[in-house]
């Protein structure tokens, strides 16, 4: 009964406010589950990828530039206790299928021992299969991915080598006998046509270890490393698992944090909700109360909206989650393929405990949301309910209480913000933006009534008018009510504009790198996928042409490498310092001029790295860097430290021809070309395009296309975060809207008395007006505020802590101008409902129903 | 993984173009030819023998390693040095004579790379560390272990006779076109002692074992389905070697042929028309369902032999199907009859037939 009429009741009279409520706490539930679900499937699959490839091998041989193959002789007094088998794992772009494949490259003579995949009977009976796999192009695919391709075996199947073009043939099919997701995008080739494919002629990725029976692990790791050179690392499998996890880890960090904001702005729209239904229903509820509805009954009625707003939205934030996992998994296996040699699974399995966590998680915050608005609506005694909120009975708020918490949360920030990172993750900081919304959510309050005390004075005198000091006078007396709505609209403001100044900074930051970063004419690099995922290198044969059409000395090849410094791996690049000291480019953290860093770089055989390189090893100009690389240590003199926006595990470049000592010509990354002046870029680039004569899967942009295309990569990324932007202003207007409503329920009798003593309609509306302009433009003012200290903090401590780079911390002033005009004006326009409202009660029914 | 290539490496249904065929007696030089004939397609080193220890126990092994090219093409440039141009396998049979129990082990490895190799100077074969070595003094040291089955075997082997060459001066034909033939020479006596464990327990062992040395390309006529060789060592000294090829209809091919090895060494060629071979047993897999035969009479009357050649382990079928992609017998067999003796016998062709591979 009470159900009926405190619950259903209202939801069906305004069921707008309930759905969008639902949506708010929906959208905040599908923000977090999507990116925990896109960035733990991705983590799982590599995981799962690493584990299910690497079969029965107990043991992996690795170093960080590979291993040359001799090293499978010197295993030969092993073999009486393992099979001994060579391994290479690369990407390769699939144009037919418009994705990444991984390619494995295995002795199929011996294979049977380490992999359980079950190729078709076709394959069983045919020698000639064999023959291919073994000395021709054949190649074994997944049995679904066969399908899909409608290939057969004997068809050729094209596919996009370090951006070359070459036809395998298939040989046949496979059925993998467990976690076929993991096979999906896998194809096998004999490991001698993974060389020649690859470029690794006379070289491997790995060697696996399959201890024999009665082998423990540790007896043939001491013995594999007698036999081994002292550089070669021997370990299992899961270890470069767990390596490829930590990689994702920061990165799925930041996301989940990113995404627990929406769920914030989610629980303050509850909240906001919720308040206002309470003090709406005030008078019902009060009734309800005197004729004997008991405080349980009423908080029971309440807690059942809160819950069927949290489980609504959690149902539908899961099923949206689940959906936006998908779009947000694109973009984490593009970092993830980038981070770790692996192409990771495109499918998102939804696990059940994440399914009911974000149920849960829905209900939770609402519930809490639900705490305040539950202890004021239980608290609050009937009579006082019934009779009306008058100035009078309101318990003054304490200023100095306020003041103080207020201060303690502001000094908790600061010190929080100061803090170090926790495990190279920005969790303090994180914190300190939350403490600075706690600063807003106290202080609004107070400022509340200050405003209304100080102002009623002159600013009423000073507007000459009725309804500006009428207004006034009524939001100091409903100013508890008041300082909800004006919370709420600074909180949503706070996060709209702090969202709004990290990615204005950084924008800014990032295009102001790229302009004065991309100065040469023409890039090459090899064709991405459909999906966005960058596919390994680009062909020697590539820079050999380019070389031959516009000479050695404007081309660029850009070579990368991992290396490790201590145990962390980094990227080691080569550049070709001699064409960059001519043309320039890099900005520098000094102030120094490009050109003249690389060429005293290039003169003193130094490097120069990237600034998430020097923060995260506490690196300065002029200090000595050493690495691990392939074939042993490399110690270098850092010449230079550039801003770095492209990279976050951190970057040393060196000069290509110093690179190519310590590691082979496997082709570069890209290829950049600085044209004479006067040659036209986009004939350059048909000339080069012409003459690659479509035998290799290549994309050429133009500077400016590169320009544009870092801008729309990253609006790209930021899409989410923009989204959370609207998301965060929609709450804001919906926040004032209810509270405006809730405000005119209380002052209808003070409304009626004006307009029984012969106030007009006019007036009386635009008391209400004007008390939704104030509130919006002190919820704003503070929000601003706030919101620009969250800004500084995500700007200039969160993502430094997160990925070392330093951004210029820009507020959007024009765009933050008009966040504040836009919210005041969308509280005005709120207003207006009510106003209109106030302005058709009739006097004498308000006064009677008062009676 | 790939189960694909068991049956197929060994049973490789290729077009002989590119490979050199036996097609004349050849002029042979050893210890050149002791080692590997890369032109040819096929190639393969039998160790066979019975062994005994010091008490009263009796084992019979085979130690063999085939070799199988797939590409004939000499490398080129920029092309892998781990391309399988050749590829090497390897089985490892120890039955123990009193219990009927046949350990089999196998590996199979591309020739490259440094885990398996077959030189071409001399006897120096390494499959992992399954190995087959003529030493200096002319003996020959074959090791090879396996955990799974718990068996090691090493034995040093000195020849009691001279080489034997088969047919005419190593030159065995086995089919009717040019090339249906393949160049055939044997040890047919070696001394052999060392060391065998099994199951945990180690033992010094002796005893005599038989060496079978064999290339070619196409040597199979093209209805042949199998064989049923035999390799003996009789009491008095002399020493038998026997194979029948078995057409698709069961019938010997008039190809069929063997050696008498005499007392002092020389030997002399056996034609079909001069034996008799004749199954009078079978014995049926429980496993494949492939009916072998079990016992057999020869008969020899130029050399006044009548002989039962009888198993010493019924079940000694071997399932190759890991490395060559066979499945054959190949068992220890005591003689009886006009002479006595000990020796090994190999049926092929029981299970699958052999039509084309080799």
């Amino acid at each position: 009964m009470l159900l009926r009429t405190f619950f259903l009741r209202p939801v069906l009279r305004r069921p707008l406010r309930f759905v969008t409520t639902v949506i708010g706490v929906a959208a905040g539930i599908a923000a977090v589950v999507a990116t925990v679900a896109a960035s733990r499937a991705a983590v799982a699959s590599l995981r799962e990828g690493v584990n299910e490839v690497a079969g029965r091998a107990r043991l992996e041989v690795t170093a960080p530039a590979g291993l040359p193959e001799e090293l499978l002789g010197r295993l030969l007094p092993l073999t009486g206790d393992a099979v001994v088998v060579p391994v290479i794992e690369e990407i390769a772009l699939l144009p037919a299928l418009g994705d990444a494949v991984r390619v494995l490259g295995v002795d199929l003579l011996v294979d049977t021992q380490v992999r359980d995949v079950e190729p078709d009977a076709a394959v069983l009976a045919s020698g000639r299969a064999a023959n291919m796999l073994l000395v021709g192009s054949g190649v074994l695919l997944p049995q679904r991915l066969a399908e899909r391709l409608a290939v057969r075996p004997g068809d050729p199947l094209e596919i996009s080598i370090r951006a070359r073009r070459r036809t395998l043939t298939v040989a046949g099919t496979f059925a993998p006998r467990r976690f076929a997701s993991v096979w999906d995008r896998v194809l096998i080739v004999d490991i001698a046509l993974a060389q020649e494919l690859f470029g690794k002629v006379g070289r491997l990725d790995r060697i696996e270890l399959v201890p024999r029976p009665g082998i423990t692990e540790a007896r043939l790791t001491a013995a594999a490393r007698l036999l081994l050179p002292v550089d070669v690392t021997v370990e299992q499998p899961r270890a470069r698992a767990a390596a490829a996890s930590r990689m994702v880890r920061a990165l799925q960090f930041n996301l989940t944090a990113l995404s627990g904001v929406s769920l914030f702005v989610g629980a303050v729209l509850v909240a906001t909700t919720l308040a206002t239904s309470v003090v709406q229903r005030r008078g019902v509820l009060a009734l309800a109360r005197s004729l004997g509805a008991s405080r349980r009954q009423i908080a029971r009625s309440l807690l059942t909206e809160a819950v069927a707003i949290g489980a609504l939205g959690g149902a539908l934030g899961v099923a949206g989650g689940v959906l936006g996992a998908r779009a947000a998994l694109t973009s984490v296996r593009s970092t993830v393929a980038a981070v770790v040699r692996g192409v990771p699974a495109t499918d998102i399995r939804l696990p059940l405990w994440l399914a009911a966590l974000g149920l849960l998680v829905g209900v939770g915050v609402s519930v809490l949301a639900a705490i305040l608005p539950l202890a004021e609506a239980v608290r609050t005694p009937p009579v006082q309910g019934l009779v009306g909120e008058r100035p009078a009975f309101l318990h003054r708020p304490s200023r100095r209480r306020a003041a103080a918490v207020a201060a303690v949360f502001a000094v908790l920030a600061v010190a929080l913000a100061r803090a170090p990172a926790w495990d190279e993750l920005p969790v303090a900081a994180l914190l300190a933006s939350m403490a600075l919304l706690g600063v807003l959510l106290v202080a609004v309050s107070p400022i509340l009534d200050l405003l209304a005390r100080g102002a009623a004075g002159p600013l009423a005198r000073a507007a000459e008018g009725t309804p500006i000091r009428l207004a006034i006078a009524a939001l100091a007396a409903g100013r508890r009510r008041a300082s909800w709505g004006a919370g709420a609209v600074g909180v949503a403001v706070a996060l709209a504009v702090a969202i709004g100044t990290m990615v204005h900074s950084f924008r800014t930051t990032v295009i102001d790198w790229a302009n004065q970063g991309m100065r040469a004419d023409i890039w090459i690099r090899p064709l991405a996928a459909t999906t966005g995922v960058q596919v390994g290198r680009l062909d020697p044969e590539v820079v050999r042409v380019a070389e031959r059409l516009f000479g050695k000395d404007v081309i660029d090849p850009f070579h990368t490498a991992t290396a490790y410094a201590g145990t962390q791996p980094v990227t080691l690049a080569g550049g070709e310092f001699a064409v960059v000291a001519r043309r320039g480019g890099v900005t520098f953290r000094d102030g120094r001029d490009s050109r003249a860093v690389f060429a005293a770089a290039l003169a003193h055989r130094a490097a120069v790295v990237g600034e998430p390189f020097a923060s995260r090893f506490g690196v300065c100009e002029g200090d000595t860097i050493t690495l691990h690389v392939a074939d042993g240590t490399l110690s270098r003199k850092v010449e230079g430290i550039f801003y770095d926006y492209s990279n976050q595990q951190g970057m040393v470049v060196i000069d290509r021809n110093d690179f190519l000592r310590h590691y082979p010509d496997d082709g570069p990354r890209e290829l950049a070309l600085f044209l004479p002046s006067g040659v036209d870029p986009a004939a350059a680039r048909d000339r080069l395009l012409a003459a690659l004569g479509g035998r290799f899967f290549v994309e050429a942009l133009l500077n400016r296309e590169l320009r544009a295309e870092v801008v729309a990569i990253f609006d790209r990324t930021f899409a989410i975060t923009r989204a959370l932007q609207a998301v965060a202003a929609a709450v804001a207007v919906l926040a004032v809207l209810t509270v405006l409503f809730a405000l005119l329920g209380e002052r209808r009798r003070d409304l009626a008395l004006v307009r029984a003593l012969g106030g007009t309609r006019l007036q009386v509306a635009g008391v209400v007006a004007a008390q939704a302009a104030l509130l919006g433009a002190t919820g704003a003012a503070g929000g601003l505020v706030v919101g620009l200290a969250i800004g500084f903090v995500l700007v200039k401590v969160v993502n430094v802590q997160s990925f070392g780079w330093t951004l210029r911390f820009l507020p959007p002033w024009p765009s933050l101008a008009v966040t504040g005009a836009l919210v005041t004006l969308a509280c005005l326009l709120a207003g207006l409902a009510p106003a209109l409202a106030a302005a058709r009660m009739h006097p004498a029914e308000a006064l009677r129903e008062e009676g | 993984m790939l189960k694909a290539l068991r049956l197929a490496v060994l049973a490789l249904v290729l077009a002989a173009a590119g490979w050199e065929t036996a097609v004349a007696p050849p002029s042979l030089h050893f210890p050149r030819d002791h080692g590997a004939h890369p032109a040819f397609r096929t190639e393969w080193w039998y160790m066979t023998g019975q062994l005994g220890d010091s008490g009263s126990r009796r084992y019979g092994f085979q130690l063999t390693f085939f070799r199988q090219g797939l590409d004939p093409s000499a490398p080129e440039p920029g092309q892998s040095a781990l391309r399988a141009h050749q590829v090497l396998a390897a089985h490892l049979a120890i039955g123990e004579l009193g219990s009927g129990r046949m350990h089999f082990a196998e590996r199979r490895r591309r020739i490259g790379g440094g885990l398996a190799g077959a030189a071409d100077d001399d006897l120096d074969l390494f499959l992992e560390d399954w190995t087959m070595r003529r030493t200096q003094e002319g003996t020959v040291v074959i090791a090879a272990s396996d955990r799974g089955t718990a068996t090691a075997l090493r034995l040093e082997l000195a020849p009691a006779k001279p080489l034997v060459l088969h047919g005419e001066g190593g030159f065995s034909p086995k089919g009717p076109a040019p090339g249906n033939a393949s160049v055939y020479v044997s040890w047919t006596r070696l001394d052999a002692r060392g060391v065998l464990a099994l199951g945990g327990s180690t033992a010094q062992v002796q005893g005599q074992v038989w060496f079978d040395h064999e290339w070619g390309t196409s040597q199979l006529g093209p209805d042949i389905a199998g064989w049923d060789w035999f390799g003996l060592r009789l009491a008095d000294g002399r020493e038998l070697m026997l194979y029948r090829l078995r057409r698709e209809d069961g019938s010997a091919a008039s190809e069929s042929a063997g050696t008498l090895v005499e007392r002092d060494g020389s030997s002399r060629h056996l034609s079909s028309a001069d034996l008799v071979l004749e199954a009078k047993t079978w014995w049926t897999s429980p496993r494949t369902g492939a009916r072998y035969p079990a016992t057999f009479h020869v008969t020899l009357p130029l050399a006044g032999l009548d002989l039962e050649v009888r198993p010493q382990i019924p079940d000694s079928e071997i399932d190759g199907r890991g490395s060559t992609g066979t499945v054959y017998w190949e068992g220890p067999v005591g003689v009886a009859g006009s002479s006595t003796g000990e020796g090994y016998a190999e049926l092929t062709g029981y299970v699958a037939s052999m039509a084309g591979r080799f």
